[in-house]
């Protein structure tokens, strides 16, 4: 035996590193002018750092929050996983197989470009206001950016795995499943990102305009009532969802897939 | 090669029988252009054969089109048979390792087993056994990252061995390593091929690593390459760091050199195409 060191694991990788002294000021800051100019110059009612934080205790154990958090959060959930299916076997689909490709090519990049905002009405139409017409949403704004991004990794698996896997005689599903796929795991994760963030907007977004409940509609139910620091608190959960699934996919990421360090993932 | 250790080869049954490759008239064109014309090569059973030539000769081309991988005109026969898509008995260790990076050592040696469709227990069986043989013992759970370089061709020699292959081969396996792994390494695929003589097609670019592996040193060059020359090394078996020592060795090596270089310095020299 030679040379027989094993590196060490990558150490931990926080989202939170960096210069956090500047970083803290500067919220602070901003905070500071915020409840300055409210105090100064707005309303009573408008929405203040103090008065959210007052409201806070109040507000997260509250029913009606609690069943919206639920609402909405259910429907991201069970929306990104339908989309996670079928959107990882459409994007190997489009990146292994030329026809799926030239086929679905132009609909996919349509439907990416495309503001969900636009079919909420036809979904409303088809589905009513239901619970079902959230879900249609969510999906509809988070499938796409999977199916591209995991075409795109499908497309560009390194030759050198895909000819070992000749060579050793692997067939075509077998290769797709153990080959193509882990290959694909990084625009995989890349692209799951993005669609969380379009996921959670869908679903907000499908709750404004069919008022069925979830953070969307307790936002907006709360600011026209002009409960606009309890409606803050609403909006301070859906700025943290955006941080909450990061740390979890990269928990994830580490627990189930040790191989994978996300600092090598352009190799 | 001896008379008397070919004799004793012969005699001896091994495991894996046969390994005969047949090269005839193989031809590669991408396009108009050519990349090696009217190659014939014969590699007898249990025989190792290092394949020399500049680099952009074909070497490796002609390496994939033996595997199957690439097809070419002309024909491959492998006992026999006619080489058209990858064959069962017939493995290839490649230059970059070719290690999947998210399945493990054990998993990586038992990649072939699997797609050979070898039932699950004897994979279990196996597997342990070719990590040991290859010196990999103990790092069954390690994945392609935490090992170095020669560890991992560890690892795809190991992969390439368990599927007991009749024909191995080798494309520049040690060239991604460095000089001291890589010396290490071939005295240990020669110890290798002392327990189990497997016929091999060796690529590489080392002048000293074709005589020290090679019973033949063929010289693959011009444009589209040839076969230039198929020198016998004669050198006795097993070899080892002595061999290097050997007259003979650095003849025999002096011989190969200036075969390729006769033709390196015309292609540098040479203006257009």
């Amino acid at each position: 035996m030679t040379v027989t060191t094993i590196t060490a694991v990558a150490p931990r990788r926080f989202q939170m590193t960096g210069p956090t002294v500047p970083r803290l000021v500067a919220g602070l800051v901003i905070l500071a002018l915020w409840e300055g100019v409210v105090r100064g110059f707005a309303p009573d009612f408008v929405a203040t750092p103090t008065g959210i934080v007052l409201a806070f205790p109040r507000v997260i154990v509250s029913a009606p929050f609690l069943a919206a958090l639920a609402q909405t959060l259910g429907a991201v959930a069970e929306g990104l996983a339908i989309a996670i299916v079928f959107g990882t076997t459409i994007g190997l689909a489009m990146g292994r197989s030329v026809l799926a490709d030239r086929v679905l090519h132009h609909y996919v990049n349509a439907f990416y470009a495309m503001p969900m905002l636009v079919v909420l009405p036809l979904f409303s139409l088809w589905f009513g206001y239901t619970g079902a017409a959230r879900l249609a949403t969510v999906v509809f704004s988070a499938i796409f950016s999977i199916v591209v991004s995991v075409g795109d990794g499908a497309h560009s698996v390194p030759h050198d795995y895909l000819e070992v896997a000749h060579s050793f005689r692997a067939g075509r599903i077998c290769t797709l499943f153990e080959i193509v796929l882990p290959a694909s795991l990084p625009y995989f994760l890349a692209g799951l990102r993005i669609a969380a963030g379009r996921a959670l907007i869908g679903a907000v977004v499908a709750e404004f305009f069919t008022a069925i409940g979830g953070l969307g509609y307790f936002i907006l139910f709360n600011s026209r009532t002009f409960h606009d620091n309890t409606a803050f608190v609403a909006v301070v959960f859906l700025a943290a969802f955006g941080i909450g699934f990061d740390l979890l996919t990269s928990w994830a990421t580490r627990r189930f897939l040790p191989w994978y360090r996300r600092d090598e993932a352009a190799e | 090669m001896s008379i008397t250790a070919s004799g004793i080869r012969r005699a001896a049954p091994a495991a894996a029988q046969g390994g005969h490759i047949v090269v005839r008239g193989l031809t590669k064109r991408y396009g108009a252009l050519s990349v090696f014309e009217g190659v014939d090569l014969d590699v007898a059973e249990r025989e190792i054969v290092a394949l020399v030539g500049p680099s952009g000769c074909g070497k490796t081309t002609l390496l994939r089109c033996v595997d199957g991988l690439i097809p070419a005109e002309g024909a491959v026969l492998v006992d026999g048979e006619i080489v058209r898509e990858p064959r069962p008995g017939i493995a290839m260790v490649f230059q970059h390792f070719g290690l999947f990076p998210w399945k493990t050592v054990y998993d990586n040696v038992a990649y072939g087993l699997r797609m050979a469709g070898v039932e699950s227990a004897e994979i279990a069986r196996r597997v342990p056994q070719f990590i040991s043989l290859v010196g990999l013992a103990g790092f069954e759970k390690a994945y392609p990252y935490q090992l170095s370089g020669g560890m991992q061709q560890r690892c795809g020699l190991a992969r390439a061995l368990a599927v007991d292959p009749r024909v191995l081969l080798m494309d520049e396996p040690f060239a991604a390593v460095d000089a001291q792994t890589r010396e290490i390494l071939q005295f240990e695929l020669l110890r290798i091929w002392e327990r189990q003589p497997t016929t091999m097609l060796f690529v590489t670019h080392s002048i000293e690593e074709a005589v020290l592996m090679g019973d033949r040193v063929v010289v693959l060059k011009g444009r589209p390459s040839r076969i230039h020359e198929d020198i016998t090394v004669d050198l006795p078996r097993p070899r080892s760091r002595a061999t290097f020592t050997l007259p003979r060795f650095a003849e025999l090596r002096e011989r190969v050199w200036s075969t390729l270089m006769s033709e390196a310095k015309k292609a540098e020299f040479q203006v257009g195409p």
